[in-house]
């Protein structure tokens, strides 16, 4: 997809005055996976846990080419296709010989993130082919034609009534129909192109080495579906999905669950190991089964020894569930595929600092995604380091660095420190709401009262 | 017992009332109170900028002046913070890392002191909480402790952990996002008549997003409150 | 052209790693740490009225029915065929997954899974920490997913504790997709409101069968 971080603020500042709706119906649906996935942990030990699981992507992660080698070697023994993607445009390359040697119309495609990264559908759609998004929150984006708002729930900005419109228009329900009966008309009609897609394409959750296992977790039956029905299933997985062994798959099955939404495990996992139908001499299920191991800036960011735990990331949402800046503006303000505090660190790393650069600035170091993160990705740190990488190379605003040298200058030398804000304290409020950052922040608040004399003046008087 | 006050730049200037109330009330403890007067700034604005060299400056001149300090005690969770917890990572072995405290934290952990007198009876308050103070130094239970030992209920407030919107420099450089997150807060508040922090920057924040909503919520450092807690009466 | 992407990325990905020191596998999570299933958390308690609940059938009646699942569970042949019987009254037409056994095939008119009201499959095991049956392809998936029923027969002896000791007893024999079915299709993309029998099945029936059955 475009990448339009650049705008964050103005972004922001649209959903914010212009949608309202927006910051309310995002501040729910994550409070309510807050919760969710504090009762999940409730009774866990959540440190042993994370712990755990930190070790075993760190472990993944340090042998990664040798993983990826025997995945490859499982997968092509079952009689998979394995391809390897550099780019996104070796993923359109890669689906457009698909698509042309196999005559594909139709595509149903599950939920996948790294889809939206290397921007599959404009691309299919461009080739010709019919594309159908049947995650429900990703069929009702795509008829929005928006990108989604969240890792894990792509449709939680938009409320009930959005979606009664849009549905009401495109699909002909009623404009009060009941939840029910709009999921009705979505089932009929994806329904029908499950069984008359000839492809289906999905993403991968995690990548089996030991087994050349793709394991996919939903709660509709949509992955499934897509999965099973058509007579090709193309799995796009990123290079840093791998898990070592089949017995790490169980609890990463479930603590990915618990920290998404709070269930035990979705309710429905698919562990693909190959294709089925004949060539698998099973009754039926896809006769062909594509895998596409895709990089696009993973193994760069591998290589880079400050924020390669990133990639141990395996696309939870908890940490945007709990961050209060991603809370009011939900994903579209942050113009990249992934959005909140993981989006922020992941963005300069996969498409570069320059192209992204305010991420790293969107976040106000709580450093509540810390205490969630199910594989202890040091988010703030990193966020930090990405900051610290736009100050040396000279990225940050002329203002910024200014009134920051001016501070700088001023407060580490006390004689003048203590002049300064002296100074400071004789302007009026009426010059200093036209001054730079101070108009930003008079635009919402007032400005500090003046206490008259600072805390050294007291001193000095003698403080009784 | 001798501590060396560091009042921040923000409470210097800001908070200059409230950093005189913590001198009242630690000396009212029996404490020493010492004020060296070529601090500075912590560096935590630099360093969430992501200026590290200035950090690194500001961090290497603050260890120099309370080089010599038995506590370092601040009016401030974020600079505590900032002191013990980034400190270790842009210098090597600063004492002044471990021997910094929180007001609150100092009383309760150090001076073991968990009632300091009933000077809040009957008051109803809440309390926000730091994002650094809670999440980097642990100060959850400390500064409500001694709130409630001296009289007062303080009320349970489901966004007391959620961040207000300052973030240094975030508040100006995203402050639409910044008002929204105060906003949040501000929303959320039950029925109080002052709201407690132990934070600076939040309190700014907050107050100027009340006053600027015509809100009549009063907020207040907890230096003041404590030092109200000892004294008696408002 | 693939096969020098290929080399690309595996070079890439080596040279990246070079100088870094390699973590080891830590080995298997440490058995208290492991999710605890059903047999402690407050959302069985609502379901049947007590915690502690230690017999693994028990356990996955929990959790399943604690996701919206229906289970049943059958002692004996006679048991089985009764229950089956008033079962079936409520259908018109079936899809048996290839490898049920006769005896547990309802008495209804056959049909393609996409026009069944009914689909039938007997699962390859089954996990009560995670109120999970796992599902093998081999009996063809079609039956498994396009009836908006599932009836899945699942043996007692099946059952296994936590989801790793199910998954591990099928480690040796995969088939192309093993898979997990935990509950009904639901979806809460709707305005957060949730909504079952999306895409797949929006009901399901674990009917456990005990050693007599």
């Amino acid at each position: 997809m475009e990448v339009h971080s650049g705008d964050y603020r103005a972004r922001a500042r649209r959903i914010i005055e212009e949608t309202p709706e927006v910051r309310e119906a995002v501040t729910a649906a994550t409070r309510t996976f807050v919760e969710h996935r504090l009762e999940a942990f409730a009774d866990l030990d959540e440190d042993a846990l994370s712990h755990w699981a930190e070790r075993v992507k760190s472990h993944a992660l340090t042998h990664l080419a040798d993983y990826l080698e025997e995945a490859e070697a499982r997968l092509v023994e079952r009689g998979a296709h394995v391809h390897w993607a550099e780019s996104a445009s070796d993923v359109h390359r890669i689906l457009e010989r698909i698509v042309r040697d196999n005559g594909v119309k139709k595509v149903v495609k599950a939920k996948s993130m790294l889809s939206e990264e290397v921007g599959l559908n404009p691309f299919l759609e461009s080739c010709g082919v019919e594309v159908l998004e049947t995650d429900l929150g990703e069929y009702i984006i795509q008829l929005f034609g928006e990108p989604p708002s969240h890792i894990v729930g792509p449709s939680i900005h938009r409320s009930l009534d959005d979606i009664r419109a849009i549905f009401h228009e495109r699909l002909g329900t009623p404009r009060d129909a009941s939840p029910e009966r709009l999921a009705a008309a979505a089932r009929e009609l994806l329904r029908n192109a499950f069984l008359t897609a000839e492809m289906g394409i999905s993403g991968g959750n995690f990548l089996v080495a030991e087994t050349g296992s793709i394991a996919l977790i939903e709660n509709e039956g949509n992955i499934r579906l897509s999965t099973s029905v058509p007579r090709i299933h193309v799995a796009l997985v990123g290079i840093e999905k791998v898990l070592p062994k089949w017995d790490d798959l169980s609890i990463f099955l479930q603590v990915t669950a618990k920290s998404a939404t709070g269930q035990p495990v979705g309710c429905f996992v698919s562990i693909i190991q190959g294709p089925g139908g004949s060539a698998a001499g099973e009754p039926d299920g896809p006769e062909e089964l594509h895998v596409v191991l895709v990089d696009n800036g993973r193994s760069r960011l591998l290589a880079d020894p400050e924020v390669w735990e990133a990639l141990r990331c395996v696309r939870c949402g908890a940490c945007l569930n709990i961050c209060p800046v991603y809370r009011q503006t939900g994903g579209h303000a942050y113009g990249y595929v992934y959005s909140g505090p993981i989006g922020a660190i992941l963005a300069p790393g996969l498409v570069g600092l320059e192209e992204t650069l305010p991420l790293p600035f969107a976040s106000t170091h709580c450093g509540a995604c810390k205490d969630v993160c199910p594989v202890r990705i040091p988010i703030p740190d990193l966020l930090h380091v990405w900051r610290k990488r736009a100050v040396e190379r000279g990225l940050t605003s002329g203002v910024e660095r200014s009134v920051l040298g001016l501070w700088a200058s001023v407060v580490t030398r006390p004689a003048l420190f203590g002049l300064a804000e002296k100074v400071a304290g004789l302007i009026p409020d009426q010059v200093v709401r036209h001054l730079p950052m101070l108009r930003e922040w008079s635009a919402g608040r007032e400005l500090p009262r003046a206490t008259g004399r600072t805390f050294r003046e007291l001193w000095d008087e003698g403080i009784e | 017992m001798r501590v060396s006050l560091f009042v921040t730049c923000l409470g210097d200037r800001f908070f200059a009332n409230a950093a005189a109330d913590a001198v009242r009330l630690l000396r009212s403890l029996d404490v020493e109170v010492d004020f060296p007067k070529d601090q500075t700034c912590c560096g935590q604005p630099a360093w969430n900028a992501g200026d590290v060299p200035e950090a690194l400056r500001m961090a290497t001149h603050t260890a120099e002046v309370f080089a010599d300090a038995d506590y370092v005690v601040l009016p401030s969770g974020s600079c505590t913070a900032m002191l013990r917890c980034t400190y270790p990572r842009l210098l090597e072995a600063p004492a002044v890392a471990e021997r910094s405290y929180e007001l609150a934290e100092f009383i309760v952990d150090v001076l073991e002191v968990t009632e300091l007198g009933r000077g809040l009876e009957g008051r109803r308050l809440a309390y926000h909480h730091g994002c650094h103070a809670l999440r980097e130094l642990g100060l959850e239970t400390q500064p409500v402790r001694l709130l409630e030992s001296a009289g007062a209920g303080v009320v349970p407030w489901e966004m007391d952990q959620e961040c207000c919107g300052f973030g240094g420099l975030f508040s100006v450089k995203n402050p639409e996002v910044s008002v929204a997150m105060a906003d949040r807060k501000l929303d959320t508040l039950p029925d109080v008549e002052t709201v407690v922090s132990a934070d600076g920057g939040c309190l700014l924040q907050l107050d100027g997003r009340a006053r600027h909503r015509g809100l009549p919520i009063r907020f207040k450092s907890l230096a003041s409150v404590l030092w109200e807690a000892r004294r008696g009466g408002a | 052209m693939s096969r020098d992407a290929r080399e690309r990325i595996l070079s890439r990905v080596r040279d990246a790693n070079r100088d870094r020191e390699p973590v080891s596998h830590p080995g298997p999570l440490p058995e208290a740490a492991e999710p605890p299933g059903p047999f402690t958390q407050a959302a069985d308690a609502e379901v049947d009225g007590q915690t502690g609940v230690a017999d693994p059938v028990d356990a996955f009646e929990n959790r399943l029915r604690a996701a919206g699942g229906e289970v049943v569970r059958l002692a004996d042949k006679a048991a089985v065929r009764a229950w089956l019987k008033e079962f079936a009254s409520e259908f018109e037409s079936v899809s048996v997954c290839k490898g049920v056994p006769q005896g547990l095939q309802p008495e209804l008119a056959a049909a393609a899974p996409s026009e069944a009201s009914l689909g039938v499959s007997l699962a390859v095991g089954a996990a009560a920490q995670t109120g999970s049956l796992l599902l093998s392809s081999r009996e063809g998936r079609q039956a498994q997913l396009l009836p908006p029923v599932h009836l899945v027969w699942v043996r007692a002896q099946d059952v296994h504790t936590t989801l790793g000791e199910a998954l591990q007893a099928c480690r040796e024999d995969l088939p192309a997709t093993l898979a997990l079915h935990s509950g009904p299709s639901k979806s809460a993309d709707i305005g957060q409101i949730l909504v079952t029998g999306v895409h797949g099945p929006g009901r399901i029936i674990a009917a456990i069968l005990g050693a007599d059955a």
